[in-house]
């Protein structure tokens, strides 16, 4: 019994990975840049950011659920550029694109599962071809051209300062996060979620609606994704082909650096909290270092590889300490 | 006074009528035996009548309610609960949240862990069996979680409770402990109904039997009214003798030995094998034979100690290795580990001597056909032909299956890890009389057994492990179940 409570530092770090790297990254630029430290560029930084986060929470669920979705990007873009359209083109209210670009999100995330379970195949499989198709859409839909000029109104959420010193969407971020948090740890919902990517057959036949809780996901998920592009494109004020590009790989390696397993069912949001901020603080840093672009996805996919491989090595290790621990108690016993 | 009713019900899968107007009723405070050959249907009624998957006709009455089709929740509701023949758990949640997945515990929308651990808690201290609540599924034994899987299923509010074979992977001391528990049930009114492939436990614990064979209820009687050859008679529909065969004498030549191996779990394991001879390793589940085989396979590296194979000292750094050098393994885990399920037979017969049978790199189709054939004929194969799916043939007959892909690959030392683990009667006969031929052609086979009749039937020497080392050795004359248990569970 007094084993169990012992202070394991060890066990301390590898659980909370993200959080230590992060406080590694935090201290390495406070040594190497002048300001970074100031409320402003905090503030700043979490501002540029708190779209990834917030598209993190949603895609969270969806990997917690071992679903994997990589139209995130292109689907984005779409939103983005139909938003802008709706703006510039259409003239439509502020309040109206918005809702219409958040439902746009949730019924594409729907179609994707509802593939996804009628053609029985995995969300990844569904997704790389819409991903393709969304890719295809954002270009026919804006020419190719950059829409610039969207209203001071849209660009309030993405641009605009409460009390003159925190940013709106840094706030919307941290009130998601909470409530999301809650929903994952404390609710039979969030409950659910891990279950399904635990054992989806145990749960089904548990009672558990597997198909019903599979589109409240795709629901979570676009409606998250759905806030996120329009923090985005309200930060830029416009709208391009390529805006999300890249998002669902930038967000994916947060997600795994903040320990949700790739097997699905394991991993905590404070995790991935932590695990985002690292790639925007190296991105962030990357980009001032004047680092090449090319040379950046090279890092980027580099730290991919490298979150997915410690959380299997992690695994291993587990295992591998439970044996020698056995080992031990039993070498002891016997003489 | 019925509970539960079930009437002419079928069930068809392509090629196969799994169920053929069944019928069968069971009144609470009974505990039903449900017995049958591999494949005769028991799983399938279980899990059609549990609403797992869906039947193509007749009803069920469950508790004077009438259903044609039935979805998990509503037999949930109803009081149908399930323990099923293959593990149901989540591995990286609490034992607690296990035992309660699907329930509401707490609030409209949050879960009270708190109240939900000491229900838990309350639940095991009933049956005396100590298990953390809190603790995550994947960290427990096979056995620890056999018994979360029975908390989970009594835990709700239960009519009904189907076991299917639940002590296949229990050991003795353990399947005590779950009849105490099911006594219990039985006390406080439930209906249980009980799948084993252990004819002896029927007796033990049930108060009649219901006998399946080829998707049909034969017949229920009595346990009084039955006696073991009477029962096996009315399972296999024949005659069916049931004797451990003659074993000759060993030779004394050591075929294989381990010098003070430690690795896996397990701490200074010494053993010799003989030619031709069949070493029992006895054992209580999670006591480390399978981790010990897993070595001497190659599959896991021995840290230290060493083993000999024919006096030469050996390192196998794989399981290619082991084959290579004629030692095969006949895995505890059938579906997961033995065969590639969803292949033909012959694919899975060959798969270990590909490189043998085939020229420069493309697999000699021909050669394939003659091996395989030469196996189904030579084991008694039961299938139409040699191209049919594994996943389609009984239980039994995938595990000889197992044993000609092991046997192509011209092997001198087999460990049978759990051989008949989930198999029926007659077709545990077979296996035997195969191993016992096995040895006459010089074979040395290891068996890891935790079925204590067989161990003690077909074994020529015991060693007995405890807690990852060797507790005792057994020669013939020293066999008893009680000489065994002393040594498997001594402190
Ligand atoms: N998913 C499936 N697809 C096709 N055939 C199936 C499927 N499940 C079961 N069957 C077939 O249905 C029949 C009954 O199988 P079932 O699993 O009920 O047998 P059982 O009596 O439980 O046998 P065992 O003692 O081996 O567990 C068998 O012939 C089996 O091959
Ligand atoms: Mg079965």
């Amino acid at each position: 019994m007094e084993n169990k409570k012992r202070f394991d530092i060890g066990k301390i770090i590898s659980d909370n990975v993200a959080w230590f790297v992060l406080l590694i990254l935090v201290i390495f630029f406070g040594i190497f840049s002048e300001n970074f430290f100031s409320f402003r560029n905090i503030m700043n930084l979490l501002s540029q950011n708190a779209y990834l986060l917030i598209a993190a929470t949603g895609i969270t669920f969806v990997m917690m659920s071992s679903g994997m979705d990589l139209s995130v990007g292109y689907v984005m873009s779409t939103i983005g550029i139909i938003g802008a359209k709706l703006l510039m083109d259409a003239g439509m209210p502020t309040i109206l694109v918005i809702v219409i670009m958040i439902a746009l999100t949730i019924l594409i995330e729907l179609l994707n599962t509802f593939l996804s379970i009628k053609l029985n195949l995995s969300l990844l499989v569904v997704t790389i071809a819409t991903m393709t198709i969304f890719q295809g859409a954002t270009y026919i839909i804006s020419e190719s051209k950059t829409i610039t000029n969207l209203p001071d109104s849209f660009k309030y959420l993405g641009q605009k300062y409460l009390f003159d010193s925190i940013p709106v969407a840094v706030i919307i971020m941290i009130v998601l996060f909470l409530i999301m948090n809650f929903v994952l740890n404390k609710t039979y919902f969030g409950r659910y979620v891990y279950a399904l990517g635990g054992n989806p057959e145990a749960a089904r036949l548990a009672g558990i609606n597997i198909n019903k809780m599979r589109y409240m996901i795709a629901v979570i998920e676009g409606l998250f994704i759905g806030i996120a592009v329009v923090l985005l494109i309200g930060r830029l004020g416009s709208a391009v082909s390529t805006v999300g590009v890249g998002t669902e790989f930038s967000v994916m390696t947060g997600i795994f650096l903040g320990g949700v397993s790739i097997r699905g069912g394991e991993g905590k949001l404070s995790g991935v909290f932590a695990g985002i901020l690292c790639i925007a603080l190296l991105t962030n840093g990357m980009q001032l270092a004047g680092i090449n672009i090319y040379y950046q996805y090279v890092v980027r996919g580099l730290i991919l590889l490298a979150a997915i491989g410690y959380d299997v090595y992690q695994l291993n290790r587990r295992n591998n300490m439970k044996k020698k621990k056995l080992e031990e108690t039993r070498e002891a016993k016997r003489a | 006074m019925s509970i539960l009713k079930v009437e002419n019900l079928t069930k068809r899968y392509p090629g196969v009528v799994a169920l053929d107007n069944v019928n069968f009723e069971i009144g609470p405070g009974e505990i039903r035996g449900l017995i049958g050959e591999n494949g005769a249907g028991k799983s399938t009624i279980i899990k059609s009548i549990a609403g797992a998957i869906p039947f193509d006709e007749g009803r069920l009455i469950i508790d004077g309610r009438e259903y044609t089709s039935i979805a998990p929740t509503e037999a949930i509701q109803r009081g149908i609960s399930v323990i099923y023949q293959e593990f149901n758990l989540i591995p990286s949640m609490t034992v607690a949240e296990n035992i309660f997945l699907g329930e509401r515990i707490g609030g409209r929308f949050r879960v009270d862990f708190r109240e939900m651990n000491r229900r838990a808690e309350e639940i095991f201290s009933r049956f005396g069996v100590e298990i953390d609540p809190g603790a995550q599924v994947g960290s427990l034994s096979t056995a620890q979680m056999q018994l979360v899987e029975i908390a989970k299923a009594i835990s709700k509010d239960v009519k009904v409770l189907f076991m299917d074979e639940p002590s296949a992977s229990l050991s003795v001391s353990e399947t005590e402990v779950m009849f105490e528990i099911v006594r219990a049930l039985k006390k406080d009114g439930l209906a249980i109904v009980y799948v084993s492939h252990r004819l002896e436990e029927l007796f033990e614990l049930c108060d009649s039997v219901t006998v399946m064979r080829d998707g049909h209820t034969i017949e229920t009687r009595k346990i009084e009214a039955l006696d073991r050859p009477g029962l096996i008679r009315l399972m296999v529909g024949r005659e069916l003798n049931e004797t451990y065969p003659e074993r000759s004498p060993a030779s004394a030549e050591v075929v294989l030995e381990l010098k003070n191996v430690y690795g896996n779990g397990d701490v200074g394991i010494s053993l010799q094998l003989h030619k031709g001879e069949i070493l029992g390793l006895g054992g209580l589940v999670g006591c480390g034979r399978t981790e010990l085989a897993k070595m001497i396979y190659g599959a896991v590296p021995i840290d230290k100690g060493e083993m000999l194979l024919f006096g030469q000292p050996v390192h196998l750094t794989s399981p290619a290795d082991a084959i290579e050098k004629g030692i095969g393994l006949i895995p505890e885990d059938r579906k997961t580990e033995g065969v590639f399920i969803d292949f033909p037979i012959d694919w899975n017969v060959v798969i270990q001597c590909l490189r043998k049978i085939s020229g420069k790199g493309v697999v000699n189709i021909s050669a394939m056909d003659e091996i395989s054939k030469r196996y189904i004929s030579e084991m008694n194969i039961a299938t139409p032909s040699a191209h049919q799916l594994v996943k389609n043939l009984s239980g039994g007959n995938q595990q000889k299956v197992v044993v000609a892909k092991v046997l192509a690959t011209q092997t001198k030392v087999i460990i049978f890890d759990e051989p008949t683990r989930g198999i029926d009667v007659g077709a545990k006969q077979e296996i035997y009389r195969l191993m016992n031929d096995l040895t006459k052609q010089g074979i040395s086979i290891l068996m890891i057994s935790s079925d204590m009749e067989e161990l003690l039937g077909m074994s020529d020497r015991i060693v007995v492990l405890n807690e990852g080392a060797v507790a005792g050795e057994l020669t013939k004359a020293e066999f008893s179940q009680i000489a065994v248990m002393e040594l498997a569970s001594s402190h």
